[in-house]
């Protein structure tokens, strides 16, 4: 309605904008596995890592063609798994960065993919999920689908009792919807009902909120979630504590970015081949993508059309 | 309100009756749909003298709609589509009339939870439309039956009312079948408590119709010996005992269908023209349909004031 | 990049169909209740609106879809995308779901990674070039089986409202849905705003309408355009049965207020035609008040009740008139 006198709040939906870097490269994510291992496992990620980042900088710099904004940041998984405290792990963490020459400019719990201050990040992305329609879909309502699992393609049909006096149908292989001749299919669990009820989010689908956060993506109502709190005074005793996304340069360029890229061990393959078909049939919020959209063209920097596309990894060997 | 018609044994005239209980209504100016349930041997498209109709429609039948495969089933005005020469001319004040039929081909088969929500969305849906919907079940035990127990057990539905018609012949066989599908292991009172009835409750919604009843006063036997109409009270009484020792008796019939020569030969709507005109139908059956037909709704029939 | 529906360029033609029905509930949901029903994702909010009435309406989401299109000549045209579907609730007592999309000129002759059509949400792409019209009269006619079907879509969303906790599944009258399905071609050059080609009533529950909306026209303002003459056809629909399953003139007045109190206590005051409309848009109403004249026949309709209900109101003077010679 344009030039409307009488308004309704309520009636309006808006999006809040979120400042954008060029990239958002990330450092490395944190289980307790890693953590037991000692400092040592940390220092040896870092002195990988600092190579990788290196190239990562130049390639943008090449990229954008001036002095890119880039900020990084690390992921601790307190989701899965409570091991130690921030005012313990957090000053080593750092202090393994820093000695392989590497700045953390941004530190997520991983807690905060599923919930952020209130709202509620995962089960909004997951109210977001379009499935990408195998050849055929005409609108019917999908078979009743596996809840809580995603596709790249068609599953086998499930066996089901047939009518009195029809055939059973033999098995069917299931086939990648973006196969070229064969099917790398891939079918990924989102979440699982924990014991008390409730969704216990899976890793990968986690990590594809991450992703979707770091991607500047993220709204709840329009407005911006996960959003980085400045760091003050000592770390916390408890995870909870600490804000879900914590800022700890205060000069860092903007958490959030036009893409991203994630330095992991090769063993992080699978989870983030998975966050790349959960993304491809995620529906973002559309004003956001607008934001992205127009201040990209207005900076003249190319971003892919497709959010998956906007996201890249380097895999090094190792653990 | 829901009215699920059901029998144990084939040939009892269920779908028949059902059928023309169905068409009565529409007379009556209730809006009225026909969903055939009967999934073993689909046939109200006879009744309704649609095959025309029908042959359109063999994927998108209620199989197609619970199975998932189609989310709109089928539907056939009746009034519009039927071949019926008398039919086709819809009588003012009618109510509509709109048959729901089974895919053509389609068996029996077994439902699970989505089979279950689905029938419950369409019951549920025809609620919002129609005064009353006759559902036609398979004879037996069976998929269809179990499906709709649970169905009126759902907490959706616990505004919908329904009730309940056993149909059954006059004969032994028939009369002790029909009470064992109520009564007994696994018939419907068994059934529904399985699913969250109160076994009372399901006790009073169900009514039994005696179809294809031979009276021994009526024109038919006007032939028959003394001896042969002697026997024939005899056997009269002695059903009337055995149905109610077996918790079928008067008190739970909600009607009587004489034994119609007509239905013997032809599963058909029996219209005040069969009766006047053509003089091929009698008049008792059609007062008798129209009188269960009422009964269906009047609440002193169904143990209530 | 396009992100927005409405900035695509290349979309020739819109269409999509409209499920109106009465929400099975004893009391109608009150604006809260409203926008808890229609809440279909966690982090959009639901569209509420008290003036000039109680209207609220839910965040799109998206259905994809790889199929042919229905076209009238019989070409097999596939197309991929996504189509949008939202519902909306007027006045806590009608419900509609409404599906629409746009489709693009042409595409390339292959399915591109989903992602691409995920930001264009609302927009089918064809395979090669869209033949406009045929496809327009096709979607008009119907799906056949394996074709694009809007309806469904609508349907699906239906249902699932449907089954929400919220209601008790016990409407207060009985009523019937309708369904409208709706193409909207781009006006010819120089034809000015957007024209109502065609709005047919087809059977007891399918109207079909064909538009013409200045190029670059916003779907979703179209869509709207759709669910309000929707909503006020379904209106009409409604009381002229209930007037017709009224037995006016018997004698039995009891059975008569019976049958016309739903439409006072439910429907009477629905009646509020381009409430939310886009000006331009709603300009096409000035045609269908001229012929058939809508709310010409919704007064006249209401008259006939209040007058019916007035005179059973007073059932001793209504016996005399009856006895006096």
């Amino acid at each position: 309605m344009t030039e409307a006198v009488f308004r309704e709040t309520a009636a309006e939906p808006r999006t809040q904008a979120v400042p954008l870097s060029h990239l958002s490269l990330e450092l490395g994510h944190l289980y307790m596995e890693d953590f037991e291992a000692g400092p040592e496992r940390l220092r040896r990620h870092f002195a990988q890592v600092v190579h990788w980042a290196e190239a990562v900088r130049e390639a943008t710099r090449a990229a954008t063609g001036k002095r890119p904004r880039i900020s990084t940041c690390f992921l601790i998984d307190d989701y899965f798994t409570r091991f130690s405290t921030p005012r313990e792990l957090v000053p080593i963490l750092l202090a393994e960065a820093e000695r392989a020459g590497l700045t953390v400019d941004y530190l997520a719990r991983e807690s905060g993919c599923a919930e952020a201050e209130g709202a509620p990040v995962a089960e909004a992305v997951a109210g977001r999920l379009v499935e990408s329609p195998p050849p055929g879909a005409y609108g019917a309502r999908p078979p009743a689908g596996q809840t809580g699992w995603l596709a790249n393609g068609e599953r086998s049909p499930a066996a089901r009792t047939p009518q009195a006096m029809k055939k059973a149908i033999p098995w069917q292989a299931p086939r990648e919807t973006a196969a070229r001749q064969h099917s790398v299919f891939l079918d990924v669990e989102l979440w699982s009902e924990r014991p008390g009820g409730g969704k216990l989010w899976s890793c990968p689908f986690l990590a594809a909120v991450w992703q979707l956060a770091r991607l500047g993506l993220l709204r709840d109502e329009g407005r911006a979630v996960l959003t980085p709190r400045p760091h003050e005074g000592p770390f916390p005793d408890d995870w909870d504590e600490m804000p879900p996304l914590l800022q700890l340069q205060s000069r860092a360029a903007p958490f959030a970015a036009y893409r991203t890229c994630s330095v992991l061990p090769n063993r992080f393959v699978p989870v983030e081949h998975a966050v790349r078909v959960i993304l491809d049939q995620t529906e973002v919020d559309p004003g956001a993508l607008g934001q992205v959209a127009g201040r990209s063209a207005g900076e003249g920097v190319a971003v892919p059309d497709s959010v998956a596309d906007r996201i890249s990894y380097v895999f090094y060997a190792g653990q | 309100m829901l009215v699920f018609a059901a029998s144990d044994k084939g040939g009892t005239g269920r779908s028949v009756t059902s059928a023309n209980l169905a068409y009565q209504r529409a007379l009556l100016g209730d809006h009225v749909a026909y969903v055939d349930f009967d999934f073993g041997s689909p046939t109200a498209a006879a009744v309704f003298d649609v095959p025309g109709a029908i042959r359109g429609i063999q994927e998108n039948g209620l199989h197609s709609y619970l199975e998932g495969e189609t989310n709109e089933p089928a539907k056939i005005d009746v009034w519009r589509q039927t071949e019926h020469p008398v039919l086709r001319n819809r009588p003012n004040q009618a109510g509509r009339l709109v048959l729901f039929p089974g895919n053509i081909s389609g068996g029996e088969f077994a439902t699970d939870d989505e089979t279950l929500e689905r029938c419950v969305d369409l019951l549920l849906r025809l609620n919002t439309e129609f005064d009353l919907i006759v559902v036609d079940l398979s004879a037996g035990r069976s998929y269809a039956m179990d499906m709709v127990l649970a169905a009126t057990a759902h907490p959706r539905m616990r505004h919908v009312p329904f009730r309940w018609l056993v149909f059954h012949r006059w004969t032994r066989q028939h009369v002790i079948a029909a009470a064992g599908l109520v009564h007994k292991d696994h018939g419907i009172l068994d059934c529904g408590a399985g699913h969250g009835h109160h076994k009372d409750t399901l006790r009073g919604h169900i009514r039994f119709v005696r179809a294809a009843v031979p009276d021994p006063e009526s024109p038919l036997w006007s032939q028959v010996t003394p001896a042969q109409a002697a026997w024939m009270q005899a056997c009269d009484e002695a059903l009337r005992r055995l149905a109610s020792d077996n918790r079928i008796g008067d008190s739970v019939v909600l009607g009587v269908v004489p034994l119609e020569p007509i239905l013997q030969w032809r599963e058909q709507l029996i219209t005040e023209e069969d009766v006047l005109s053509k003089q091929i139908a009698n008049k008792e059956t059609l007062e008798a349909l129209e009188e269960i037909a009422r009964r269906l709704t009047d609440d002193t029939h169904w143990g209530r004031p | 990049m396009s992100a927005g529906e409405n900035h695509d360029e290349g979309i020739v033609l819109l269409c999509g169909e409209v499920r109106t029905g009465l929400l099975p509930a004893h009391q109608a949901l009150d604006i809260r209740a409203a926008a808890q029903l229609l809440r279909l994702r966690a982090d959009e909010r639901v569209l509420v609106s008290e003036r000039p009435n109680l209207y609220a309406r839910s965040p799109d989401t998206l259905t994809g879809v790889d199929c042919p299109l229905p076209s009238a000549s019989g070409a097999k045209v596939r197309a991929v995308g996504t189509v949008a579907v939202r519902g909306t609730l007027t006045e806590g007592r009608v419900l509609q779901t409404s599906a629409r999309l746009g489709l693009a000129a042409r595409g390339p002759d292959h399915r591109r990674p989903w992602g691409h059509y995920l930001v264009r949400p609302g927009t089918l792409e064809p395979f090669g070039r869209l033949p406009r019209e045929a496809v327009a009269e096709g979607v008009l006619a119907g799906a056949r089986r394996g074709e694009l079907d809007v309806g469904l879509i609508a349907d699906g969303l239906l249902t699932q409202l449907l089954r929400h906790p919220l209601l008790d599944q016990h409407p207060p009258f009985k009523s019937r849905p309708t369904r409208l399905r709706w193409t909207a071609l781009p006006a010819e050059a120089g034809a000015g705003g957007p024209s109502i080609e065609r709005l047919t009533l087809a059977e007891d529950e399918l109207r079909t309408l064909r538009l013409r909306v200045p190029p670059g026209a916003d779907p979703a303002e179209v869509a709207g355009l759709c669910e309000d003459l929707a909503l006020h056809d379904w209106l009409l629909t409604t009381v002229v049965r209930l007037l017709d399953g009224s037995r006016l003139g018997s004698a039995d007045g009891t059975a008569v207020v019976r049958a016309l109190r739903p439409a006072v206590d439910h429907l009477l005051h629905l009646w509020m035609p381009r409430a939310r409309l886009e000006p331009s848009l709603a300009a096409l109403w000035d045609v269908l008040e001229e012929r058939p004249g809508f709310t010409r026949q919704w007064q006249v309709l209401v008259r006939r009740i209040r007058d019916q209900l007035a005179l059973h109101a007073i059932p001793a003077l209504h016996q005399e008139a009856v006895m006096a010679p």
